[in-house]
């Protein structure tokens, strides 16, 4: 099954895309997708511990199991205001 | 509980926003809070804040923000404006307003929904020099 990833902020030059459709197997969590998203893109990997994760418009943990036609979004911590 | 809220990349007019707010009799303060870009970041000096949102999310984080807040405390209303884009020095980037029977619960609901929205919605900043 298919899921979108999208990056957002910085995130999209670490990546050099601001959107890619990935392809996961069924049962695999936003945690491993996230794992393989970062030897894919080797500049993430110094983010890993501050990576924000959401699906749809809610955050989300690695656990999180993918569905068909999640949207993922991938960012690094917010400064609003 | 009233609830209004922009994201938008036009200047915050200050001036509108006053004369477009309306409180019932029983509404006995009404705060608002400004955040303005400062000139510095860290040691650098900076012209101005391009601000980017994933503004789909924004909308519901601040939803949900506004929702605590209001289960917290007995607020009428409030209005929140988050301007994105360039965003020059001296200008304000965020408008908050809460209005509430007294003061206490208006500032502490003020309060809480700038330091949520730093925490949850995403926003975020790029200085420009």
């Amino acid at each position: 099954m298919k899921v979108r990833v999208c990056f957002h902020s910085y995130f999209r030059e670490l990546t050099g895309t601001d959107q890619i459709d990935e392809e996961v197997r069924d049962g695999e969590t936003l945690g491993e997708l996230v794992k393989r998203l970062q030897q894919k893109f080797p500049k993430l990997k110094p983010m890993e511990r501050s990576t924000l994760m959401a699906v749809g418009v809610e955050y989300q943990t690695h656990d999180y199991p993918l569905h068909e036609g999640d949207e993922v979004s991938l960012f690094p911590p917010v400064q609003g205001g | 509980m009233k609830r209004w809220l922009r994201i938008q990349s036009e200047p915050i007019d200050e001036a509108k926003l006053s004369k477009e707010r309306s409180i019932s009799n029983g509404i006995g303060a009404v705060i608002y809070f400004l955040g303005v870009v400062r000139a510095t970041e860290g040691t650098e000096t900076i012209s101005a804040i391009d601000y980017e949102a994933f503004e789909k999310m924004a909308h519901h984080q601040f939803a949900k923000i506004f929702d605590e807040a209001e289960r917290r405390w007995p607020i009428e209303s409030i209005r929140l404006v988050h301007r994105i884009g360039n965003v020059p020095v001296n200008e304000p980037s965020l408008w908050v307003e809460v209005a509430a029977p007294h003061r206490a619960e208006a500032f502490a609901a003020c309060q809480f929904v700038i330091d949520e929205m730093k925490k949850v919605v995403p926003i975020w900043k790029r200085p420009v020099k």
